[in-house]
């Protein structure tokens, strides 16, 4: 069977496109009407193109989006830092004023993270040369995520507080008592606050706090809510916690690093 | 000779396109066209390329001696003009193209004429009344001048295509 040619097609459509526009172009020209209902039809198709143009071009930029809104979420986690140092020293006597530690921040981005596991990790893309150091804490304004364990030259690699071995000194409302924060073992905002003192009384939903004791974090970053408690042994409360932080949608973090830290740890040695 | 004849009587339903587009005006429902028909009829030794070209003379020739505004009667025949061949190989299957026959009431019935020049109408007055409309005519006056010019026109496209094809 002998191959029909495609170019009396082509040609066809390119001369019937010609006319065509020849014959709007006429016709812009020689009705008032005609020319405003062509106008408005051309910038109907405009609008439509350039919003979708305007669309995909949204899209690709979304990675330049978000990175700068994580340099401005970092710049507000900074200050926010700040100011909660300035209203803890304001309130405070000078004697202690004098030894509250200060905290270097730096932002991050995780590279790698894994959440399947039960002792799980963070890796991020910053290390020593972006002045990352070993037992800095890891946040997000959603709380509390590890501890950096390991910094090469420009990665770092960190205990995810979904890890067995990671327990965060927290603190149960604005005055509670004082325990250890766990990951629960089995979901990704599910941890469970321990060794709370029986006389500290609290209600389901109060928020849980980075209690500062640590030198890991900085105190009263919320973490997360009080739920339901059991009674451990007739002398502690253990309770449960929902977790602020969902791990599955983290990417930028902010690491903190207690300046006094290597002077506190000399002490303890 | 078979040509010659073709084209005078194409010349004579030209002017007989004149005369209804500058008289035949008694409601703004209606609008008389045998412009389609004309087109459906053009001999098939002639190409798509070369029956758009012979449509936008045409309608081009209409809007110029009549009183439409200048292009609209071109922009809705050129269209006719390029779907042409395809009209004819769905009403009156390909052989007849094959063999560059030309169609008529007689060898292929009134019906499958009918057929052709419907769809030949359709496509030249949905364009035409929505070029004329310019969007300031309700889409129900639209659709009202479409039926009627479409019926009024089917009679008026029958006898053109009587008056075009040879009825051997």
């Amino acid at each position: 069977m002998p191959k029909r040619s495609v170019l009396p097609g082509i040609v066809n459509i390119a001369v019937f496109i010609l006319l065509e526009i020849a014959c709007l172009y006429l016709l812009s020209h020689n009705s008032e009407a005609q020319r405003t209902w062509i106008a408005d039809a051309g910038n109907a198709v405009k609008g439509t193109v350039w919003g979708s143009t305007e669309k995909v071009r949204d899209y690709f930029s979304l990675k330049s989006a978000n990175d700068s809104l994580a340099k401005d979420n970092h710049l507000l986690m900074e200050e926010v830092i700040r100011l909660r140092e300035m209203v803890r020293r304001s309130g405070a006597d000078t004697v202690k004023l004098a030894s509250l530690p200060g905290y270097t921040v730096i932002p991050a981005e995780v590279v790698k993270m894994s959440r399947a596991k039960q002792h799980n990790y963070i890796i991020l893309n910053r290390g020593f040369e972006d002045g990352i150091r070993e037992k800095s804490g890891i946040i997000t304004r959603d709380g509390a995520v590890g501890i950096i364990d390991a910094v090469s030259a420009h990665f770092s690699y960190a205990l995810s507080f979904q890890n067995a071995d990671i327990s965060i000194s927290a603190r149960l409302g604005t005055e509670g008592g004082n325990g250890l924060l766990v990951w629960d073992g089995k979901s990704s905002n599910g941890a469970v606050l321990k060794e709370i003192p029986l006389q500290y009384k609290y209600n389901p939903g109060d928020t849980v706090y980075t209690s500062g004791h640590s030198l890991v974090f900085p105190p009263d970053i919320p973490l997360g809510t009080a739920g339901k408690a059991k009674i451990i042994n007739g002398s502690t409360n253990e309770i449960e916690v929902t977790l602020f932080q969902e791990f599955k949608a983290i990417r930028y973090v902010t690491v903190v690093h207690n300046d006094s830290f290597d002077e506190v740890e000399g002490f303890e040695k | 000779m078979k040509n010659n004849r073709f084209w005078a009587a194409y010349a004579l339903l030209f002017i007989a396109q004149l005369l209804l587009c500058n008289y035949f005006t008694f409601t703004p429902w209606i609008m008389v066209t045998l412009l389609p028909a004309m087109v459906l009829c053009l001999p098939l030794e002639i190409g798509t390329t070369g029956a758009m070209l012979i449509a936008a003379a045409t309608g081009l020739g209409v809007d110029l001696l009549s009183e439409g505004i200048l292009g609209i009667n071109a922009l809705a025949l050129i269209p006719v003009a390029f779907a042409r061949k395809k009209i004819i190989s769905i009403v009156f299957g390909a052989d007849l193209l094959a063999r560059n026959k030309s169609f008529s009431i007689r060898r292929n019935g009134l019906t499958a004429v009918l057929m052709a020049l419907i769809i030949g109408l359709s496509i030249f007055l949905v364009i035409y009344i929505w070029a004329d409309s310019a969007g300031a005519r309700s889409f129900g006056f639209n659709a009202g001048r479409f039926g009627a010019s479409l019926a009024v026109s089917l009679i008026f496209s029958v006898l053109t295509v009587r008056a075009l094809t040879t009825q051997e």
